[in-house]
């Protein structure tokens, strides 16, 4: 920790003595878009430490609403932030409309060893940085104990014991379902694909390679297919108010989501608190245990920021420091992606309440140390990520192939690359 | 005086009436239902809005609780955001009202050159929706230095074809010709002819243009949310819409979603209001043009 720090002091005083003079006497301010509850509690942190840095914080909506007024803005060339938080798997989609600073450029190539490496792999494009990883979703399951152990099953290890309890569970008690696989969910299929071994993408500037049908997918689609046919799974849609209350109301036994799951369900499902246990992901081979990433996000310094320097300084002091790490890990409770934190006895001896006195972070700190680290992003996720949502929602929502699903996918996105300019092999 | 139609007490009547009742219930139901799951949330607290039926009260009345909290979480903003709907949506109506008004008296009772064609664009204007101008309009105020500032959502919210069209329309019908030129007879200039004679004959108009404008730029989210970056200078609905994202990003300690029910239902308040308070003028526009 102590050599990281001395660097970065040799790195800003270098950055001194390049920057013009008026820095070192006005403070400058930096614009801020981030959705994340009570940042200007870190902001105020980071400004006590580096008195020159000011921040000007601006809540413009989670993901999709901030993506389009960051893309206006950066189409008019004045009016986007400095730095601006961006889920993990659309950072590239920004980088390729040439919508981000390099950190690479601004002496940030020796954070790599600080983060968990498929984190870091989200974030570059061999040396260039896009952006800083800020959190995480390593995914698990979490599940209702009591529910559990009414009906006398363990938290699956493997899919086909999984398979087994959904069906068994459907049996014995019709209100209640083992799971719901939220299919509509683009970000979800992607994370249960990734543990699977799905790599739709290899990017290479304007090249890329495109094998959204794989086994991977023949396989995940072969055994979804079967739990759907015979109803033993819910296909609701995720995040209404049907699932919340589903959730709530114990309709659900578990819940297959990813390391932020846990506080975001906390606050729901306050009157099952203590009910619930977080468990590792089941398996395709127990032998050789994997897992995929589902959410999480990132800071980018944007390409039309005038204070790319300043904005260095900051984002390498909130993300890189211990200390606003652990006030995001136990404030705001995001999922940590620097390896010290993830390795911190305190931070996975944490008991939490909602858990029975669990301590999920073991568990959650376990599953991103299996997440597969060679996953890429398409350079034009949104429009991947909703276009897997809408053909897997059908198929859950009214009937059809999952199998054909991908097919269609697999189609259709090699068809939109191309008019995007893109050369795509297959 | 006789009845053309069918006859008020009679069983025939009587059963089209029912039918009509009925066939009345389904849109009354698509509008009202969701107002009433609205009013019900905004009693609940967290726990309950998400434990409890949507339809039915929660455990507790926690209404006042929440009106409390919305008016004072992140030290009373949303005050503030409510009296920017106002100043935005106030100026945006009343100056947007002033211009249609203007501009469909030119085009009804004004020859000029090229009144044709330009009627035609404002008729193809009233095709083109606003979110799909709102980029377009950010770069134009962007080089000027405008954004961020309350005037990139006033000055493009003046603009509204389909008012301008209603004016127009109503101007045909309601303004007799032979007033205007006995006022110029009289030694009226042209905007005096306009503001005193012709304006007060087509109120009944103006006020459903005032109205269809102000309910537009109060709903407006797409336009502030491009346009505007300082928390302070948000409408109701942006402000609201990042609260539902910190909600959702997982407040953690806070319960924020029962605030942005209760936020919810206190911005269409006064658009309620409003509409009660103007609807008297609107029916006398309505009842005129039936005698005539």
């Amino acid at each position: 920790m102590k050599k990281i720090h001395r660097r970065s002091l040799l790195a800003a005083s270098a950055f001194a003595a390049l920057a013009p003079r008026a820095r070192a006497a006005e403070p400058v301010t930096l614009t801020v878009w981030s959705w994340l509850p009570n940042l200007q509690v870190e902001l105020d942190m980071c400004t006590a430490a580096n008195p020159g840095l000011k921040f000007q914080l601006t809540n413009a909506g989670q993901a999709g609403p901030e993506y389009a007024k960051l893309r206006t803005a950066l189409k008019a060339g004045t009016g986007a932030p400095d730095i601006v938080q961006l889920e993990l798997d659309m950072v590239r989609s920004f980088a390729q409309v040439r919508g981000l600073a390099d950190l690479a450029q601004l002496g940030m190539a020796d954070m790599s060893a600080q983060y968990v490496p498929y984190t870091w792999q989200e974030v570059t494009e061999g040396r260039r940085i896009n952006a800083l990883p800020w959190d995480s979703g390593p995914m698990g399951q979490i599940y209702r104990e009591d529910i559990a152990k009414a009906h006398g099953f363990e938290p699956p290890r493997t899919w086909d014991e999984f398979a087994d309890a959904a069906k068994a569970l459907r049996k014995t008690s019709p209100d209640t379902y083992l799971t719901n696989a939220t299919f509509s969910d683009g970000g979800w299929v992607t994370g249960l694909l990734w543990q699977a071994g799905w790599r739709p993408f290899q990017v290479d500037g304007d090249h890329l390679t495109i094998r959204i049908k794989s086994d991977a997918t023949q396989r995940f689609a072969a055994y979804w297919q079967k739990l759907i046919d015979a109803r033993a799974v819910d296909t609701s849609a995720g995040f209404t108010t049907d699932w919340y209350q589903s959730l709530a109301r114990g309709r659900y036994a578990i819940w297959l989501t990813a390391a932020w799951g846990p506080v975001f369900l906390s606050q729901f499902a306050q009157s099952s608190a203590g009910k619930w246990r977080a468990a590792l992901l089941p398996q395709w081979n127990a032998a050789a245990p994997s897992n995929g990433n589902y959410g999480g996000s990132a800071l980018a310094i944007t390409a039309t920021s005038q204070h790319k320097q300043e904005a260095a300084t900051a984002i390498r002091w909130l993300l890189g420091q211990s200390a606003p790490a652990r006030a995001f890990a136990s404030k705001q409770f995001l999922f940590p992606v620097l390896d010290s934190l993830l390795k911190d006895q305190s931070f996975l001896d944490t008991p939490y309440p909602f858990f029975g006195g669990q301590a999920a972070n073991q568990v959650f700190a376990k599953a991103s140390s299996q997440v597969g680290t060679d996953f890429q992003w398409s350079p034009f996720n949104d429009y991947f990520v909703a276009q897997i949502g809408n053909e897997c929602g059908a198929v859950a929502s009214s009937g059809g192939s999952l199998e054909g699903a991908f097919d269609t996918l697999q189609a259709r996105v090699v068809r939109f690359a191309r008019q995007q300019g893109f050369t795509v092999a297959t | 005086m006789t009845y053309v139609g069918l006859r008020p007490g009679s069983a025939a009547y009587g059963r089209s009436r029912r039918l009509g009742t009925l066939l009345l219930v389904v849109p009354l139901a698509y509008t009202m239902l969701p107002l009433v799951y609205l009013l019900i949330a905004s009693t609940k607290t967290q726990s309950d809005l998400f434990e409890t039926f949507g339809f039915a009260f929660g455990h507790s009345n926690a209404l006042w609780q929440n009106i409390r909290t919305v008016f004072t979480f992140q030290d009373g903003i949303f005050g503030r955001w409510l009296l920017n709907t106002a100043l935005y949506s106030g100026v945006s109506a009343v100056g947007a009202t002033a211009l249609c008004s203007a501009a469909g008296y030119a085009f009804s009772r004004y020859r000029f050159r090229g009144r044709g064609v330009l009627f035609a664009i404002v008729l193809g204007a009233v095709m083109i929706p606003q979110t799909a101008l709102t980029i377009p309009i950010f770069l134009l105020l962007s080089k000027v230095g405008m954004v961020d500032t309350p005037l990139a959502v006033i000055l493009p919210s003046l603009v509204f074809p389909l008012g301008v069209y209603l004016m127009r329309v109503y101007v045909d019908q309601a303004v007799p010709a032979d007033l205007l030129d006995a006022a110029r007879l009289d030694g009226a200039g042209e905007f005096r002819v306009f503001a005193t004679i012709a304006f007060p004959l087509i109120t009944p108009a103006a006020v459903t243009v005032l109205l269809l404008s102000f309910v537009a730029t109060w709903n407006n989210y797409f336009l502030p949310l491009v346009m505007l970056s300082t928390p302070s200078l948000y409408p109701a609905t942006v402000g609201l819409a990042s609260w539902y994202s910190t909600a959702s990003a997982g407040g953690g300690s806070q319960a924020l979603f029962p605030l942005v029910m209760t936020g919810s239902l206190v911005a269409i308040l006064p658009v309620l209001l409003a509409f009660l308070g103007l609807q008297r003028f609107w029916r006398g526009g309505l009842a005129s043009g039936g005698v005539k």
